[in-house]
């Protein structure tokens, strides 16, 4: 690769020479200040898409060499740029506004763009300024904080690992209430973001409200991500290499660990004297923390190459990226090539063909294995026997089953059991047991399995747009987005406590094929002070999924397993789906004179997920606004700059739900039955069917309605500007995957049920502090408050339900409160320790039971005693940015916090050792045992989940022009970055990543089972252009 | 020649336009509406006997359920495969190894209503229901021969499931058709359960009508249909309608009778003992069981459950005869402990026994539903027609002939309903008869009284019904009521 880069550098110095192969002369001027006319030093002076430049000196001076023909480019920084074609001009004096001449910059809506200061309804637009410095490996990770109303969550920390995205909360109660991803205006999978590189990122447009999203339609219904790669600019060939390289570690949680020295205190303490159990433990000489050894922390790297330019009539980039994650889990990594090109040619004056391609390999290598399910095992407990550990081992044991254990072998916790204090000893039987499983060592769990996910995606297009009239233009666009998935994962001979009786081999492939053509007719026209901008379009959209798995179970060793090293095949399976939608769209924007404004939208679906009768969905929207600022009587404020009142309303809805079967999730309307079930008759296996629904013809769309007042502002030469948006947003016809009585056969079914209501508040302020030539400084507030009700949810209003029958804590969804609400019993008090049997083993005085509280006083606990103990949904989110620039350094840094969520938090279950027994405590002294209930169906396990974040640092140095022009380059920039330094979690909260939840419907929101945890990032990285 | 271009340009723009918004109008209804290709689309189906056949085989492999090793989650139907846990477990019969867990709450008679293994029962044996009931609204395409077979084993299954939940649940949602989700009327209301007991007997009786004998073990026969509505029977005290039934099945032509060898009830699938089994393959992963590997020390998913208790094992030990070994034994891992020996999947050379599966997590040893001894034992138990002893001769010898074969062979002149119910528990044990035993002798609040004062537990009267699971509870928005005690 280092080849590679000093072969283009040598390329571009060529064409450089070429270039320059021309008479030159010698221009100069002053660059002032529009607004008071001072003159502007340090203002950059270049040659447009050239290396060469030059900046202003103290009085505003500069002179630069040039040729005719040449564009030179002014820019500084709070002001607009400006760009002036060399026509032979000796002089050339230049003045700058202030940078509210940038509110005009394009915006884009879906099938088409709007000018900023157009827009009616909330759309959020983040520039790829320096996203992609921002040590993370995936683009949704870097637009935390980013967006107001836009809530990201690390759901999941292991590497490549998706993280939850929620627009204006939770709309949908079902399954998927993510947004709409849309990349070059191609709709992909919410899976598609961990495929994109973030350096060939232009920008991000984040559809809010329903009257912005309105023309994507049913798929609108959870907002929209816009997401703009690069294209190539015209100009000579410019190179951009970005390379980041950083570490990455976990945020543990103290409350998990308890060491073997604190249980000894600990006992000790309370009791004046050490158990027997308790000596074993210790004279093992053991003292593991386990997160230590499964959060191991790890290496990320990612280099980005990409070239660009062309001419007036072909214009091309290419990118190319290459990330490697090692995760901060046991085993874990990530790794992701990708190739993006993008060629745009224009044939004639109206014309224009062009294409794009993006092929992407990931490789994900999962942590195959739950983080609470290690963590209980306790502190005494080595990963390989020792020298000194190996005494322990009892070889009479469970038959003589360890017998021939050897240093270097897996620790064991039976292989412990049964020691004798007294002789010093293991015994055979009069011994001390210590273990409380007979699981496998944690580790062999985690580094004994293989489980790889690998991901190769295609994604491309191409498209004609031809301009028929002034104004009219057709435009025409093809794409696929092809997708192969292999999952393969090996449990090794040593992965369980069984041996390679259990060892299996599974391999799954997926292959999703999505291909979509849309056809588009726009209209723009200016007369007088009326302008028009009109859209007009159809869409077909088409995806087939084949999947495809074989299990082969029991294998010899470890060497190289492959299916056909399996004993025997014990599963195949297969099956393919198909579902398509067909739309029609339009789109009307009108202005007046830059004043008033309105927009219409409509869109009509057909879905193939839905019966005959209701396959199609109406979406219709209107906004409109008005600019205060550019009415007489504001026109020569001195304090507001920009004034802009809009309201919009609109429907959006949603066709996604996931119910656990892929042909159930997309043909719902069928009664389908199974065709891959067996069953036993005369001693061999036939053919069943098992029906897989109850099918429902009805079954329609899910509606979004939302209305949306919101005012935009600038004040102060503009120093200071925002928005306020409120936003109600009412989703009715909820598609549901609703708990059911299983005296239907079923435990779900598929109905249109229910109302639910999110409003909120989203509130943007940018300001920028201080502008001096050496320093700089810029502020950036975010916060959003959302509140979620449940209005209606018709005959299962107050449905109590559960998400592990093992587990049964409950959720009520119950109107006028929260979608999913935790439901149980409230805490009284704990269990004294005097009645806890066994209350130092295996980890030290925690009871899985406790006293709760007799709500209703009738002096018995039962369902009466229950109530509310929370919801999952944070009240507040909010960011604070800073970004200074002093001299050639930039600093910026940003908080990040939610407030108000909370979790139950059932890895406290695991880890704390509720799992005992039922035999928690003596039944015989303990007093009131009729209000003891388990700590899983109370608030005990009920955490606040809220946090503050100190989500990046990021200091870099700009190389001064001198340097740069030196070395042939046009930017340079060297840049620490940091995530998540800092971390506060709230009093109470006992794991280690308060975002973390698990994938359970919308009504049972909220479950989190320790999961993966927080991580932080500390990287170094280079950016150089040329 | 620009203006040339230009117009053709034109056209191409006519025909595009005129093409896609052809296409959008003719394809729609097609494109729309994509074919089903993997799955069956029910409407088309169960139009012969062979689809109808298919369905028929669902209901037993609702039975069956899923083995929990192989199919990992805890949400599927796990059938007859956990019925130890709310029968066996109960009693004094069996216990976990480690008394710990979800699964210890039986042998604590400390059950919660939230208790995940009930809620699988329950769910499991109306999906039974369920399946019956769509096989029976299927019939109409079955050829007319067929028809009457296929309407005998959806009856018997459905009455088989009915009489384990009106047994374990009391009073009960009456499901007798397919019922929709909005009928929460059904769902949820509780009906009382000698309804429930008429819905059994009209179907068993219908199934004795229809079936015939000679068809595997695995699969309901008439013989199967008159043993279980002999059980009903003698659950509603209809002692002399049993004891016809039982005397129709012991007529030597029907061909059933006992093995000589007591393992070779388990051990021997297929035998003429065995009037009807739930079967089990072997290394399959669609239709093997774990309940063998559970049974086993930290094998399965649990660390050791169903293990005999010393209670068992003295009864076993003083009256088992030849039985006791193959029945319990000494845990080889943990000396003190006792693990079943009926339904071993690994073997145990010391006893003869060869493995039943070459991966003991899936086992393919099948589930014996009713057998020729409990017919035998059933007959005395008629004839004794709730009184305290019988001198009856057939009675007598149905009983000598089952104590026998376990080489007990001194002689008796009468049979007290102790010695009846002690016989029972030894001959079936750990077969999951001994809860129904007990409350059907109307013997079990006091043993169990006793049971748990020995040792410790919380049994109280109210622990013969379980509870209602919480889930149902939980959906039916106050319909549905929870059994006293929980």
């Amino acid at each position: 690769m280092k080849l590679k880069i000093k072969l283009t550098i040598v390329l571009i110095l060529l064409v450089n020479i070429c270039i320059s192969a021309q008479t030159t002369y010698t221009i100069s001027g002053v660059v002032t200040a529009q607004s008071d006319k001072s003159p502007l030093p340090g203002v950059t002076v270049r040659i447009a898409n050239t290396s060469t430049g030059t900046q202003t000196d103290f009085d505003g001076e500069y002179s630069i060499k040039v040729k005719n023909g040449d564009v030179l480019e002014f820019s500084y920084l709070g002001y607009g740029t400006k760009t002036v074609k060399i026509t032979d001009q000796k002089t050339l004096n230049i003045s700058l506004s202030e940078e509210s001449s940038l509110l005009d910059e394009i915006v884009i809506t879906g099938y088409g763009t709007q000018k900023k200061s157009h827009l009616t309804g909330a759309i959020s637009k983040v520039k790829n300024e320096t996203l992609d410095q921002i040590g993370v490996a995936r683009v949704d990770d870097a637009l935390v904080g980013q967006v107001s109303g836009v809530n990201i969550q690390a759901t999941e920390g292991e590497a490549g690992s998706a993280p939850t995205i929620r627009i204006r909360g939770t709309g949908s109660i079902n399954g998927n209430s993510g947004p709409l991803v849309v990349v070059d205006g191609v709709p992909v999978d919410e899976d598609f973001l961990g495929s994109l590189d973030m350096n060939n990122i232009e920008s991000f447009e984040i559809l809010k409200d329903a009257a912005s999203s309105a023309i994507y339609g049913s798929r609108g219904g959870n907002g929209v991500i816009l997401i703009t790669t690069k294209s190539g600019k015209e100009g000579d060939l410019r190179v951009s290499y970005n390379m980041l390289t950083g570490y990455k570690s976990a945020h543990q949680s103290d409350a998990y660990h308890t060491s073997v020295a604190e249980s000894v205190a600990l006992e000790q303490e309370a009791t004046g004297t050490l158990s027997d159990r308790t000596r074993v433990k210790q004279l093992i000489g053991v003292d593991n923390n386990w997160q230590d050894i499964i959060f191991d922390g790890g290496i990320f790297t990612d280099h980005s190459l990409s070239l660009g330019g062309g001419t007036e009539r072909t214009k091309y980039n290419a990118a190319f990226n290459y990330l490697n994650d090692e995760g901060v889990l046991l085993s874990d990594n990530f790794e992701r090539t990708s190739v993006n090109l993008k060629i745009d040619h224009k044939l004639n004056k109206r014309l224009t063909v062009g294409l794009s391609a993006n092929p992407s390999f990931t490789t994900q290598k999962r942590f195959d294995g739950s983080t609470h399910d290690i963590l209980r095992q306790p502190s005494w407990l080595p990963v390989y026997l020792d020298e000194n550990s190996i005494q322990f081992v009892n070889r009479f044991r469970d038959g003589g089953r360890y017998a021939n254990a050897k240093i270097g072998d897996y620790a064991i916790q039976r292989m412990f059991d049964d020691y004798d204090l007294v002789a010093g000893a293991p015994s055979m039987g009069s011994g001390t047991d210590i273990s409380n499983t007979s699981n496998t060592n944690p580790a062999a769990k985690i580094l004994e399995r293989d489980r790889v996910i690998q991901r190769n995606k295609f994604l491309g297009s191409i498209y004609a747009k031809y301009k028929i009239a002034s104004g009219l233009t057709f435009r025409s666009k093809a794409s696929m987005n092809y997708q192969y998935r292999r999952e393969t994962r090996y449990q090794g001979v040593l992965s369980s406590r069984n041996g390679a009786s259990a060892s299996r081999l599974d391999s799954t492939v997926t292959k999703t094929m999505r291909w979509v053509v849309d056809n588009t007719l726009t209209y723009t026209k200016e007369i007088g002070k009326h302008e028009v901008n009109a859209v007009l379009g159809t869409s077909f959209e088409n995806r087939k999924q084949t999947w495809n798995t074989i299990q082969g179970s029991v294998f010899q060793d470890d060497i190289d397993p492959t299916i056909n090293k399996a004993a025997s095949i014990t599963n195949q399976d297969a099956y393919e789906w198909k579902r398509t939608l067909l739309s029609f769209f339009g789109r009307l924007n009108y202005a007046y004179d830059n004043k008033y404004l309105a927009s219409f939208s409509y869109r009509r679906d057909g879905s193939s997920v839905f019966g005959p009768n209701t396959k199609y969905g109406d979406f219709a929207a209107a906004s409109l606004g008005w600019n205060a600022a550019k009415e007489d009587f504001l026109k020569d404020s001195e304090v507001i700059n920009r004034l802009k009142f809009r309201v919009s309303y609109g429907v959006t809805g949603n066709n996604d739900f996931r119910t656990g079967d892929q042909l159930v999730n997309n043909y719902p309307y069928l009664a389908i039955l199974s065709n891959n079930t067996t069953g036993v008759s005369g001693g061999a296996q036939n053919l069943v069917v098992n029906p897989l629904n109850i099918p429902n013809p009805d079954l329609t769309w899910e509606r979004q309605i939302e209305f949306n007042p919101g005012l935009d502002f600038a004040l102060f030469n503009n120093r200071i500007s925002g928005s306020i948006d409120y936003y109600t947003r009412t989703s009715d016809q909820l598609l549901l995957y609703n708990p059911i009585s299983s005296t239907t056969g079923f435990s779900n079914a598929l109905v249109n049920l229910g109302e639910v209501q999110n409003s909120g508040i989203e509130v943007e302020l940018r300001t920028r502090n201080i502008i001096k030539d050496k320093f700089k400084w810029s502020s950036t507030l975010i916060a959003s408050k959302n509140k979620n009700e449940l209005t209606d949810f018709a005959a299962s209003n107050g449905q109590i339900q559960n998400v592990d029958s093992k587990r049964a804590a409950e959720w009520i969804n119950l109107e006028g409160n929260p979608i999913s609400s935790f439901y149980g019993w409230v805490v009284d008090k704990e269990i004294p320790l005097e009645f806890i049997n066994d209350p130092y083993h295996p980890i030290g005085a925690s009871a899985q039971d406790v006293y709760v509280k007799d709500l209703n006083g009738d002096g018995i606990i039962d369902d009466d005693d229950k109530t509310i103990l929370g919801n999952p949904y944070p009240d507040l989110v909010w960011s604070f940015a800073n970004d200074f620039r002093i001299g050639n350094f930039d600093v910026s840094f940003m908080f990040q916090g939610s407030h108000g969520a909370e979790v139950r938090n059932m890895g406290d279950q695991y880890i704390f050792n509720h799992f005992n027994s039922a035999q928690d405590f003596n039944t015989s002294t303990t007093p009131d045992q009729q209000f003891i209930r388990e700590k899983i169906f109370t608030n005990s396990i009920i955490q606040d989940a809220s946090y503050i974040a100190l989500r990046n640092v990021n200091i870099g140095y700009n190389f001064a022009e001198k340097t740069l022009s030196k070395l042939k380059l046009s930017n340079a920039r060297l840049y620490v970055s940091a995530q998540n330094l800092l971390y506060i979690t709230a009093d109470g909260y006992t794991g280690f990543n308060p975002e973390s939840i698990n994938n359970t419907s919308a009504t049972t929101y909220g479950y989190q089972r320790a999961g993966s945890p927080v991580f932080s990032t500390m990287s170094l990285g280079l950016n150089v252009q040329f | 020649m620009n203006y040339k271009k230009e117009k053709i340009m034109k056209q191409i723009k006519t025909i595009l336009i005129v093409l896609v918004t052809f296409m959008s109008i003719s394809c729609e209804d097609t494109f729309l509406s994509p074919d089903l290709t993997t799955g069956i689309n029910a409407e088309n189906y169960f139009s012969n006997d062979t689809e109808i056949e298919a369905g028929v085989l669902n209901i037993y492999d609702g039975v069956q359920g899923v083995n929990a090793l192989q199919i990992t989650n805890n949400d599927l139907n796990h059938g007859v495969q956990v019925e130890f846990y709310v029968t066996e477990m109960r009693t004094d019969n069996t216990e976990t190894k480690s008394n710990e867990g979800e699964a210890a709450q039986f042998e604590f008679f400390d059950i919660r209503s939230t208790n995940g293994i009930v809620a699988d029962y329950y769910r499991s044996y109306y999906n039974v229901v369920f399946r019956a009931n769509l096989v029976l609204d299927n019939l109409t395409n079955a050829s007319a021969t067929k028809a009457i077979t296929y309407e005998g084993e959806a009856k018997f299954l459905r009455a088989y499931a009915y009489f384990n939940l009106v047994r374990l649940f009391g009073d009960i949602p009456y499901v007798d058709k397919l019922i929709s989700p909005l009928d929460t009327q059904t769902a949820f209301t509780r009906v009382a359960t000698t309804q429930i007991y008429d819905l059994i007997v009209v179907d068993l009786q219908t199934a004795v009508a229809n079936l015939t004998d000679g068809g595997p073990n695995d699969r309901a026969s008439k013989a199967a249909a008159e043993g279980l509505l002999a059980k009903v029977y003698l659950t509603l005290g209809r002692y002399s309608e049993a004891q016809t039934l039982l005397e129709s099945v012991m007529d030597p032509a029907r061909g059933f009778g006992l093995q000589t060898n007591f393992k070779d009830i388990f051990y021997n699938e297929g035998n003429n003992e065995v009037l009807f089994a739930i079967g089990y393959l072997p290394d399959t992963r669609n239709d093997s069981q774990n309940f063998s590997t559970e049974w086993l020390n930290a094998v399965g998913r649990t660390s050791g459950v169903n293990y005999a208790t010393l209670d068992a094992k003295t009864a076993l030990d003083t009256y088992g005869g030849n039985r006791t070994a193959f029945s319990y034994r000494e845990d080889q891992s943990q000396a003190g402990k006792y693990q079943v020996v009926k339904y071993l999947p690994d073997g145990d050379a010391n006893l003869g026994i060869a493995p039943t599966s070459s991966d003991s997590r899936s086992a393919g040893n099948d589930w014996i539903v009713l057998r020729y001894a409990d017919i035998l034992l059933m007959h005395v138990e008629a004839i004794m027609a709730g009184g305290a002893s019988t001198t009856s001769s057939n009675a007598i010898a149905s009983f000598q002939q089952v104590r026998a074969r376990a080489g007990l062979t001194t002689p008796v002149t009468s049979i007290t309903a102790d010695e009846l119910l002690l016989e029972r528990r030894v001959e079936l044990a750990f077969e999951n008869q001994r809860f129904f035993d007990l409350l059907r002798f109307g013997k079990a609040n006091d043993v169990f009284t006793a049971y748990s004062a020995a040792n410790g537990l919380g049994y109280t009267s109210t622990d013969l019904l379980l509870p209602i699971p919480q889930i149902e509870i939980g959906l039916s928005n106050g319909l549905l009521s929870q059994n006293p005690g929980y």
